[in-house]
This record gives structure tokens, sequence and C-alpha cells, in this order.
């Protein structure tokens, strides 16, 4: 089976994050990048695929960040082939613009499955997968737990999750793109030796990117930390008179009777 | 008078000539069964770094280090502690060594002394003592042999129970009982021999009733001469001595056992008597032989490959693990050689098994087994690689096995062979994580490890906040010179409740005026832990970045706060290699533990002990200070110093029994179903001190571990876990500070 995985590098949360003198967009700057975990899932189920029944798994990913680190991790992980898609700035485009080079560097590889992150966590709602499927011309299923082959030849069997926890099963046909929540297994680990020798070996192909699609017709007025409240009540005394004040404060919101 | 030992008395010529035909075939069949297993250890790899087993047997027969191992073979000295297993071993050694040299003895006095010299050595007083020493020396085999199956057979402890992995059927039970019947049936031919004697005396006696002619012609009539093996003018000199009335056998007061035993058999008609001889004779003789044959064959192996194993071991220190392979050890050909000789010189005695912490407390973990189980593998792999070698990763052993070893070290400390059991545990770990199978906590530590340089997932950035609360500043050891660079190590740095310690050491090494600065966020987890989860890139790549900014500060000496940290600074970080590498940043620079420099200080009279500290106190030696490094008595120094009522755990100095952090455990997930957690055993340990109020730590992990496990066990109010800095601090903090022993009951974060 023809694989291809999209790997998105975010800001990594453990620093905190700042905003741009725009006031529209974070500061990368400032920022690390780390790999998006759902990418990071959606790389999983693809080496899952491969292990389970053959097929190559082609890593494609736009040229930002530590985007190497993160490329010779998935070649140590097993992918077969990585294209970086050249980028003019160090900065993560708009999903728009993301989308489009991701579809013009895979539309060549001719893949059966695209496996996508649902979503990272710097972008709006979410959108980069399905405008990649539309760009693909493939149909597109989103919040998918767990990806099998089967169970007819040119076709998936995919764990699709809906709110409330309901779970459902559903067979798609190739080609498609599929939006990763989770893979079947949590992301192997790969130890530092097999980087290390991937750095030594693995070779990126490295794509232009595409021309920029026409202007989004959304746009970031203001960008700005989350105010922070002043209403939270520090409870002092001894432990019985915080027993007795917490007990009072759960009645007075309707949860002890 | 002079009397020589009887040759050969009763065996029939072709006897004789059978017994010494079988010797060689005996030596042949001996020396293919050692030759079989010693190439077994050729199928191992070389060590980089060290000199191939033709050049350390060189090395080994140093006088110093020869005198070393027979100081531990003649004493039996690494059994210390174990006065039971002493006395066994040394009365079965003992008792082989000497009934082998005296039969050994006796064969020259028949081969050479009397076939080509027609003389005895065996003869006056030197024969009495002969039969004595060997009469005493067969009694200790039998006391040794019945103290061993005392032990295996009704104390039955755990340590002895049979492995899972036997590595021969001819073990245990009957190994004893051959021993036993080699001295049972020595002495019974001996009382035969003797008892015949009292016939050939008592008969000669009836004789000289009719005068001394006649016993002299009774002698003869009873083919006496004949009988007796030697020059005719010995043989003469003999007849003579024994018509005057003298025994045939002159020394056979001297031999207490056969003598009484022969009384016992004197009622038996000589017929009997001599047949009876003769059975005994080759039952004793086809024993040993067996014996002898099936000393390759069986665990009496360890005879050769126990001192073979100490003689070779690697004279590394103790924390400098070593590694053959980064991807670890698939199938025993991935093994060292030197650890090929160590599965051999196991006994099976168990003792690691007692002390390990992670089999004391349910784990599916027995360094013994480990061991037995790989060892019969050896046994099973043929030298030459036909076809595929069997991992060892299923069926041999699984990997919660390895995940269960904290790499205290505490069985490598009381193996009577000095087998390395935590290098063999890292080993087949470095393989699991080659493959990817990691914990999931471990997993994680793992990536936080590889991203940020520390185990909690932290921003590098944050790795110095713990200074701030401070009233004076550290140095920034990357801007000026320094006299001790402080690495401050993961825990000590992040864990809320371990930087109150560093904060008290910072106090106290300021207020010594000692010249000390940090590495700020340039810092990363120096990789002790990393090390023996058996990732061994990710310590490779750790040590490397920590170097490049060890190579840009400017300092004398290294201080650590971590043990762990401590231990591979100090035997890892180095260049290994003959000559040092030249720009090596550690080159010529001491590694301390801060207890070491507290001692120091206090030799000097640099601490400022204000006021004593008035409690009881128990010391837990932490597994990478003491037993990888040997520090004890410098906490102990300072604590005394302190004026605390020191009282010791029944494990303490190497006997210390692990928090169950090391090894990387303390990243790794509990494991459901064990009966309580090592830390937990610990807390109880010191409970059950009578007055001890606290429990004194000088490694921030123990802290963590101790912490929680006071917790667990409900026993906060009774003891407190506190650092050996706090306490150091509580003794130099002016009245207007507070004691930074208030009440702390933070909890563990990360």
């Amino acid at each position: 089976m023809n694989l291809v995985v999209v790997v998105r590098q975010v800001p990594d949360l453990i620093e905190p994050l700042e905003v741009s003198a725009s006031g529209t967009a974070l500061d990368y700057e400032t920022a690390s990048f780390v790999v998006n975990e759902t990418d990071d899932h959606a790389l999983e189920q693809a080496l899952l695929l491969k292990e389970s029944g053959g097929g190559t798994v082609t890593v494609v990913a736009l040229d930002y960040g530590e985007v190497d680190n993160t490329l010779y991790t998935a070649a140590a992980k097993g992918a077969d082939r990585i294209v970086k898609i050249a980028r003019a700035d160090d900065t993560p485009p708009s999903p728009a613009a993301s989308a489009a080079a991701y579809a013009q560097a895979i539309q060549p590889l001719g893949p059966e499955l695209v496996l996508v992150g649902i979503q990272a966590h710097d972008e709006l709602d979410g959108v980069v997968p399905p405008l990649l499927a539309a760009r693909l011309g493939m149909p597109y299923v989103g919040v998918i737990r767990g990806v099998k082959r089967g169970p007819e030849p040119g076709a998936v069997s995919v764990c699709k999750e809906f709110p409330g926890a309901v779970m459902a099963r559903l067979s798609v046909r190739l080609p498609a793109v599929l939006g990763i929540l989770g893979a079947e297994q949590p992301p192997r680990y790969v130890p530092v030796s097999r980087i290390r020798a991937a750095m030594k070996t693995a070779k990126f192909d490295e794509v232009a990117g595409a021309a920029p699609p026409p202007a989004s017709r959304v746009e970031v007025c203001r960008l700005y930390p989350p105010p922070s409240g002043a209403r939270a009540e520090m409870l002092s005394g001894t432990e019985s008179e915080l027993a007795a004040r917490i007990a009072e404060i759960l009645a007075e919101k309707g949860l002890l009777k | 008078m002079d009397y020589a030992r009887p040759i050969m008395w009763n065996v029939p010529h072709w006897a004789e000539i059978a017994l010494y035909a079988m010797i060689p075939l005996v030596l042949i069949a001996f020396f293919a069964g050692v030759v079989w297993r010693v190439r077994k250890w050729s199928i191992g790899q070389a060590e980089p770094g060290t000199l191939a087993p033709g050049g350390q047997l060189l090395r080994a027969l140093a006088p110093l280090r020869l005198a070393e191992l027979v100081k531990t073979i003649l004493f039996q000295s690494r059994l210390a502690g174990d006065g039971f297993s002493i006395v066994m071993h040394q009365a079965i050694f003992w008792g082989m060594v000497v009934l082998f040299l005296g039969t050994a003895l006796a064969t020259i006095d028949q081969d050479v002394a009397h076939l080509v010299f027609d003389a005895q050595v065996l003869r006056g007083g030197f024969y009495r003592f002969f039969e004595l020493a060997l009469d005493v020396f067969g009694i200790a085999l039998i006391v040794g042999v019945g103290m061993a199956a005392y032990r295996r057979y009704v104390v039955r402890p755990k340590r002895l129970e049979a492995t899972r992995a036997g590595i021969s059927l001819w073990d245990g039970f009957p190994f004893l009982a051959v021993l036993f019947l080699i001295a049972v049936t020595g002495f019974v031919a001996e009382g035969l021999r003797l008892a015949e004697g009292f016939h050939i005396e008592s008969q000669a006696a009836v004789a000289a009733t009719r005068g001394p002619e006649a016993r002299r012609a009774s002698l003869e009539r009873m083919g006496l001469r004949e009988r007796l093996r030697m020059g005719a003018e010995r043989q003469e000199a003999e007849l003579d001595r024994i018509a005057r009335g003298e025994p045939v056998f002159p020394a056979a007061a001297w031999a207490p056992v056969g003598f009484a035993l022969a009384k016992v058999f004197h009622p038996l008609s000589v017929g009997s008597i001599r047949a009876l001889h003769q059975v005994t004779w080759w039952l004793h003789a086809l024993l040993a032989f067996g014996l002898i044959v099936a000393v390759p064959l069986t665990k009496a192996f360890h005879l050769i490959s126990s001192p073979a194993n100490m003689l070779l071991r690697n004279p590394a220190p103790a924390g400098r693990l070593p590694v053959v392979a980064e991807s670890g050890v698939d199938t025993v050909r991935d093994l060292a050689w030197r650890q090929l000789v160590q599965l051999d010189a196991c006994t099976w005695c168990g003792k690691c098994q007692e002390a390990c912490p992670g089999h004391n407390i349910g784990f599916p973990l027995s360094p013994r087994d480990l061991v037995q189980a790989i060892g019969a593998e050896l046994l099973r792999t043929p030298v030459r690689a036909n076809g595929q070698t069997r991992s060892l990763h299923g069926e041999v052993v699984r990997p919660e096995q390895l995940w269960a070893c904290c790499t205290c070290r505490a069985c490598e400390e009381v193996c009577p062979v000095q087998i390395q059991h935590p290098r063999l545990v890292v080993d087949l770990r470095r393989r699991l994580v080659d493959q990817g199978q990691v914990d999931e906590g471990l997993q994680e530590a793992l990536m936080n490890l590889q991203r940020y340089g520390n185990s909690f997932g932290q921003s590098p950035r944050k790795r110095a906040d713990w200074t701030k609360p401070l009233d004076f500043k550290l140095k920034d050891a990357r801007k000026e010179e320094v006299e001790y660079l402080w690495f401050v190590g993961d825990y000590a740095s992040y864990d809320q409740r371990a930087q109150e310690v560093t904060r008290a050491l910072a106090k106290v090494l300021h207020a010594a005026g000692v010249d000390v600065g940090v590495l700020f966020e340039k810092e990363q987890n120096a990789g002790n832990d990393v090390r023996r989860t058996g990732e061994e890139g990710l310590f490779s790549m750790l040590r490397e970045k920590n170097l490049k900014e060890l190579a840009n500060a400017r300092f004398r000496k290294l201080l650590t706060s971590d043990p762990h940290t401590y231990n591979t600074l100090k035997n890892e970080y180095p260049s290994v290699g003959d000559p040092p590498n030249g720009d090596d940043p550690l080159a010529g620079k001491p590694v301390l533990h801060y207890a070491e420099l507290l001692d120091e200080l206090l030799r000097q009279g640099k601490l400022p002990l204000a006021r004593p500290v008035d409690r009881t106190i128990t010391y837990h030696d932490p597994c990478y200070l003491g037993r990888f490094n040997g520090v004890y008595e410098a906490p102990r120094r300072v604590l005394r110093a302190l004026g605390v009522e020191l009282v010791e755990m029944p494990r303490h100095g190497p006997d210390s029994f692990c928090c169950g952090a090391g090894g990387g455990r303390i990243w790794m997930k509990d494991t459901p179903g064990i009966d309580e957690r090592p830390a937990e055993n610990r807390v109880r340990e010191a409970l059950r001190l009578p007055g001890v109020e606290c429990l004194v730590v000088a490694c921030p992990k123990d802290l963590v571990m101790f912490q929680d496990a006071v917790k667990t066990v409900g026993a906060e109010a009774r003891l407190r876990v506190a650092d050996l800095a706090e306490l150091v601090n509580e003794a130099i903090a002016t009245s207007s500070e507070p004691s930074t022993l208030v009440e702390t009951s933070h909890d563990r974060t990360g």
C-alpha cells in the first residue's frame, strides 16, 4: 500500500508563547518547534499498516522549525521516503497555503492513503486535512482512532470517534485522506542511536513550494493570551473551618443538598 | 623403629594395572570436558578498550592479583558474613584437597619412591601424621557434606531452591552423595584393611605361643612376605618387625576412624574381609574417577570457572558500565567473552537473589535465575555458528525481568564469584530499547531527555529556577572561573522537595565560603540512569553535550548533588583509553559528592557549625555513592560532627537496600501485584529502629522515594525524611534564619 503521511511542526508548549508585534500571530522567533502530536500518531498508524501487510510510507513536511530532526526520527522509525517542501521563511504558512503545498507535493506520489493528524494546535479549526483532501480530489474521513486493512481489497476499515465516546467502524474505499486522532498504539520509541544513524543515511527529496493560494477569507484580527480572572477565592483557616467552607460553597452551587 | 606404609595391600596385580590404565582415560575425559566448557567462552565478543584474554591472563598472573585470588580460595573470603557457608565450604574444600593430595602422595610413594628407588616417603613419624591427617580431613569432608545436605534438604532457604533452568541434572544431591560416598568408602576400605591386620596379628600371636620362630613361620605361611610389595631387603626387615609382635599396620592407631571401623569388621572372616576390601577399594577408586570426569559437566566446574572468572575480571571501576554493542545483546554470542566466563562461574548459591530489592518485594526478577537461564543457553549453543542462534529475549529472559532491575549492584556486591549481574541486565535492556520496546513511563522520560535534557519534560530554561529564592547569587561557571563546578542534576534542580535541599546545600557552601558555580540552563541530565535503562545512544548524546559545556567552563573540581550523576561523571565521563585523551575537559579534575566536600570542609574547620543537632537519626547509603563508589564514611563523619545520634539500620554500608529508583525505575510505572515498594520496605526498616525520628539521605532520588513511602505506609508523623545538607544547614543557620527542617509536606512533582 502506498501510504503518505503529512507531518507538521508546532510550537512547543513547554515554553511560554508570545504574541508577535503585529498582535495577530505567534512570535515564532521565541518559540521552539516540536512534531504535532496527532501527526506523530498518523505516522505510527502508517507504519503499523505497512508492517501488517507491506507497502511504503512517504513522509511529507514543510521546511520550517526543527523539521529535520522530526524527519530523521521518522526515517529512523521506518519511513521509506521523505519529501521536504521548500519554504521561504521559517514560520508555518496559513492552513490554506499549507494544504496547497502538501497537495502539490503529494499528487505526484500517487498515494492510496494519506494520513494526517486531525489538527495542529496552532491551526484554525483543523481545516488542513479536509482542504488537502479537496485539493487531491479524494474523500475525507476525520477523527479516526485506528486503521486496519480490508475488509475488501482497495479499502480500509477505520474506527471513527463521535461525540459522547460513540465509536463507529467504517469501510473507506481508497484512495482517501484520513484525519487521525490516534493510532492503534502509542507512537513507538526510537532510540537516539537509530536517529543518529538516520542522520547519516537518510536522504530528503526536496521539492519547491506551491504558488500561494488566493487569500483566505478568514482573517485574524487579534491574538492575545486569555485574561487571567480575578475571581479565585483563596481559603484559609483550620482544617475544620476549611472543610465547613468547602461544604458551604458546594451547597451554594447546588452540588450539595 | 622404622616402618612404612604397606602399598597396594590386598590389591591384585590385574586390578592395579587396570587402575593405572584408567588414569589416562579419566584425565582425557576431564580435560576434554574442560576444553568443551572453555571453548564455549570463545564465542563471546572482544571488549573494546580491554586486553585480549591472553593479555588478561598475563596481567592476572601478576603477583598481587594472584595473591588476592589465592587468599580468596584458601579462606573462601568472599563468603564473609555467612559463617555456616564458610565452614561448610572450608570443610568440603580442604577435605577434598587433603584427601586428593594424600592419594597423590600415596601414588608417588608407590610409583616413584617404591618402584624406582625401592624406598618410601610414607614411613615412620610422617606415615603416622599422614594417617591422622587423612582421617581428620575425611571427617571434615563428611561434616561439610552433611552441613550442605542439612542446609539444602532441612533448612531449605529460598535462595537454594531449584532453578527454573538448571544447567545439569547431575547436581545437588548426586554431587553431595558422591562426595559423601568417596569419604565413606575410603574409611571402610581402611577399616577392612586394618581388620585383616588384626587377623594376621592374632594368628601370629597364637603361633607365637610355640616360640618366636613359630611366629615368623606362621607369617611366612600366611604369605605375608609376598603381600608386602617391596624390595627383598625391606621385606625381610618388615617381617622381622612384625615377627617381634608389632602391628602389621604400625600406624593403625593413628587413623582413628579406620581403627574404630576395623574393630567393627574384625569379627568377619578373613576371606570376607579381603573380598569386601577389594570391592570397597574399587568403589572408592571408581567414585573418585567419576567425580573427576564429572567436574567439567556439573556444578563442580566452579572449582575451575570461579577462580578463572576472578582472575580475568575487569579491573575497571564498578561504576563504569562496559559497552560491547550499543544495540545490545540478542543471543549469547553477543555477550562479551568475560560475561560467558561469569555465567559458568555461577554456583547457584542464590545470595544475589536474597540481596535483590526487586526479588525481595515480589518483582519477577531473580539475578540467580537470570544468570542460570543464560548460562544454560550457553551450554546449548554450539561453538560454531551453524544456523540460527536462539534469541535470549522471549523464552530465556522476559522483558519484565529486565525492567525490574534497579541496577543497585547489591547482587554483584554479595556474589562470591564476582558475577556482574547488572551489566547483563543492561546489555539485554539495550536490545529492548533498540527494538523500541520500552515501558510507557520510561518512554516519556526518555523522549523528554532527548528533547529537553531532563526527565521532567520541563523547560531547560527553568533548570536553575531553584536558585531564585536564594538571597545571594550563585556564580555562572560559564562566565567566570570557579573552584567547584556544581553539577546539580535533574532531581535536585526540578523536584520541588529536592530543590529545598539544593538550596540548603547552596547556603551551607555560601556560609563556608566555597567558590562554587553552576552551568544554569546549559546543564543537562548527566545520563547515569539513561545509560542503565539501555538507551546508550541517548547517554552518549547527553555526555557529549555536557562535556562540551564543561570544556567551555573554567573550574578545578566537579561537585555533584546526585550520587547517580556523581557516578557517571566520575567513572564514565573521563575519556577511557590508553593514553587518555589530551583534550578531556575532566582530566585531572576530581569529582566530589557533596558529602565528601562537607567532610573535607569539616576537616579544614570551614564549616561554621553553630549548634548541635539533637536528633536520633538513621542514614541510608545511596547505592551509587556507597556500593558503586565506596563512599560510606564521609557522610557518617559529617553526621557525627553535627552531634546527632546515629543508629544504623540492619542493612547499611555495602548491604544497603535500594530505594527502588535506580536504573531508570524511578521513571517506570509501578509493577502491579507487588508486595510492597522497595522504598516502603526500607522505610519500615527505619521505623523498626527504636527512637529514630529522622531518615537521613544524601541523594535527591532517595528523598523523593522515601518521602512518598513514608506517606504510603502512614508514618509521616513518626519519621521525617531529611537530607544531610539540610541537617548541616540547620546546624550552621543563624538564629534569625528559620530552620530548613520546619514542617515540609510538599508533594512530589513531575
